[in-house]
């Protein structure tokens, strides 16, 4: 059956955003939960809440998670032009893609650079743990890491062309995000490993910092979409089918109940003291921080469905 | 240099879509791809309800978010203010297409022609000349501009609603409209200064936008 100029209507109406989709949402959380997780990684060994096997088993992991998500990324491009991905460092200037591509990427060198003294017949390297060279090394991770955390926001933010987007409470938001990925994702690297050992599940430090992450993204959350509900009309419309809409289930169930408020429950009975020990409170850590990395990529994927544009004149 | 711009005449526009089929005649865009489009809205309620129709395509801005959006450099902007896709540097990022605020840009991944899997001689043609997996986009039809001829949706528009003209020539077509009648640039609230300019009734007003 042929087609013609008629199978496609022309009206004036909202156009929702759908270039980018699930392939650049998982990117955006694989890479910045990666990014969070090796900050907290080298931050808190240094405070000894982790041990030194499950940072390493960290750093590994989260390696692994940013290689998926830029292999997402890679899926995403035009097919047959993807092979000359290597064009997209080509406008830092004035491209947050280019400059992401960057940083993503020095970000896997780096964390390959840190690694590479752990894997055996590289013990000599002269960048290990303790050197000049190391701490250098350590130092660069960090920044680079929390610029790709920030990246991952601003990146969506610097276009108008998307109301939703459009505002400085995304990044700060991503970078929650990412912090609240990387934190919960260590529970999950520590009942891997067998248990509870080297993590201080009860400890005065980490089950406090995660509430608080949950909590303060909570709140930022609430500010953000709060906040476009009293934008514009694009933005408005993006917020009623966000809360309303077909994406709403996504939200609520998804990013809210899921990733926010059943979490934030299960810290607060763990501090509470309301959960008894036992063999299985393991289990119920690592759920709780597997509900918090649903919610982590669902707030991504929906955020980049909402998106409408405005009007075109 | 000159600095080309459109003029689009909304109540001259009758929405034959005569410019959108020309479009597609001179670039031969595959069936999913439009460079030239007519929104259609109807205002008011019965009695007084009327349809109005709104030519729109890619604005060739002065700041185009498209450009400074792409990571490769495959958007250019030429001396004369086209904007257009270089196929060759384009991955498929889709930036283009999100930062564009008026949705003009299209990814083709390749697909059947109008009448099935089998291409007629004219799609073989014509979809020769786009790269699968790149961004498509009005080019303002430069290869007709360069050889002095006005671009296909200009030519075929049988109401004369459609005009271009250098909006640095204050005698210009373009300019001579803009000074004779009210006009609009769409979404100039977000400063990308299109070069397309919405003329809307009698009253005249400024030549050649802002800079």
């Amino acid at each position: 059956m042929s087609k013609g100029l008629t199978d496609t209507k022309f009206i004036i109406d909202f156009q929702e955003q759908r270039h980018w989709d699930w392939k650049v949402a998982f990117y955006l959380y694989g890479a910045g939960t990666s990014a969070g997780l090796i900050f907290l990684e080298l931050v808190l060994r240094d405070l000894g809440v982790v041990d030194e096997r499950v940072a390493l088993w960290g750093m590994w992991i989260g390696l692994v998670l940013v290689l998926l998500s830029l292999a997402a990324l890679f899926d995403h491009l035009g097919p047959g032009a993807r092979w000359a991905f290597f064009y997209v460092f080509r406008k830092p200037r004035t491209s947050w893609i280019a400059r992401g591509s960057i940083i993503v990427t020095v970000l896997v060198f780096l964390r390959i650079m840190v690694l590479l003294p752990s894997v055996p017949g590289f013990n000599e390297l002269p960048w290990g743990e303790g050197t000049f060279s190391g701490v250098i090394l350590r130092a660069s991770v960090l920044i680079f890491a929390a610029a790709f955390m920030a990246y991952s926001g601003l990146v969506l933010s610097s276009w108008n062309s998307i109301a939703f987007w459009n505002t400085p409470l995304l990044p700060i938001l991503y970078i929650g995000y990412s912090f609240l990925g990387g934190m919960a994702a260590l529970p999950i690297i520590v009942l891997v490993l067998g248990g509870e050992a080297g993590l201080q599940v009860a400890g005065p430090v980490f089950w406090p910092s995660l509430l608080i992450l949950l909590l303060a993204n909570g709140f930022v959350l609430l500010l953000y979409v709060w906040g476009m509900s009293t934008g514009t009309i694009p933005a408005r419309e993006s917020v009623r089918r966000l809360v309303r809409g077909e994406h709403c289930w996504s939200f609520w169930l998804g990013v809210v109940g899921v990733g926010l408020v059943a979490p934030t429950a299960v810290v607060a009975l763990i501090l509470g003291g309301g959960l008894a020990s036992g063999s299985n409170l393991a289990v119920v850590f690592a759920a709780a921080c597997v509900a918090v990395q649903v919610g982590c990529f669902l707030l991504r994927d929906t955020i980049l469905r909402v998106g409408v544009y405005g009007y075109p004149v | 240099m000159a600095r080309l711009g459109f003029t689009v005449d909304l109540e001259r526009c009758v929405g034959c879509m005569g410019c959108v089929i020309a479009c597609k005649a001179e670039n031969g865009t595959p069936p999913s791809i439009h460079w030239m489009k007519v929104l259609e809205r109807e205002e008011g309620e019965f009695p007084y309800a009327r349809r109005t129709f709104t030519p729109v395509r890619c604005n060739h801005c002065a700041n185009p978010p498209c450009l400074t959006a792409c990571p490769t450099g495959a958007i250019v902007k030429r001396a004369d203010g086209i904007v257009a896709v270089d196929q060759d540097v384009c991955i498929g990022t889709m930036a283009c297409m999100t930062a564009c605020p008026y949705y003009v840009p299209y990814r083709w991944d390749g697909e059947d022609g109008y009448f099935g899997k089998e291409l007629v001689p004219y799609e073989e043609e014509k979809y020769s000349k786009f790269k699968k997996g790149t961004a498509q986009k009005c080019h303002f039809c430069y290869h007709r501009i360069d050889e002095g001829r006005p671009p296909a949706c200009v030519e075929s528009c049988p109401a004369d609603a459609l005009n271009y003209g250098d909006l640095d020539d204050p005698e210009s077509r373009v300019n001579s409209l803009l000074r004779q009648k009210k006009h609009f640039q769409p979404r100039q609230e977000l400063g990308t200064n299109p070069s397309l300019f919405y003329l809307t009734g009698k009253g005249g007003g400024t030549v050649g936008g802002g800079r």
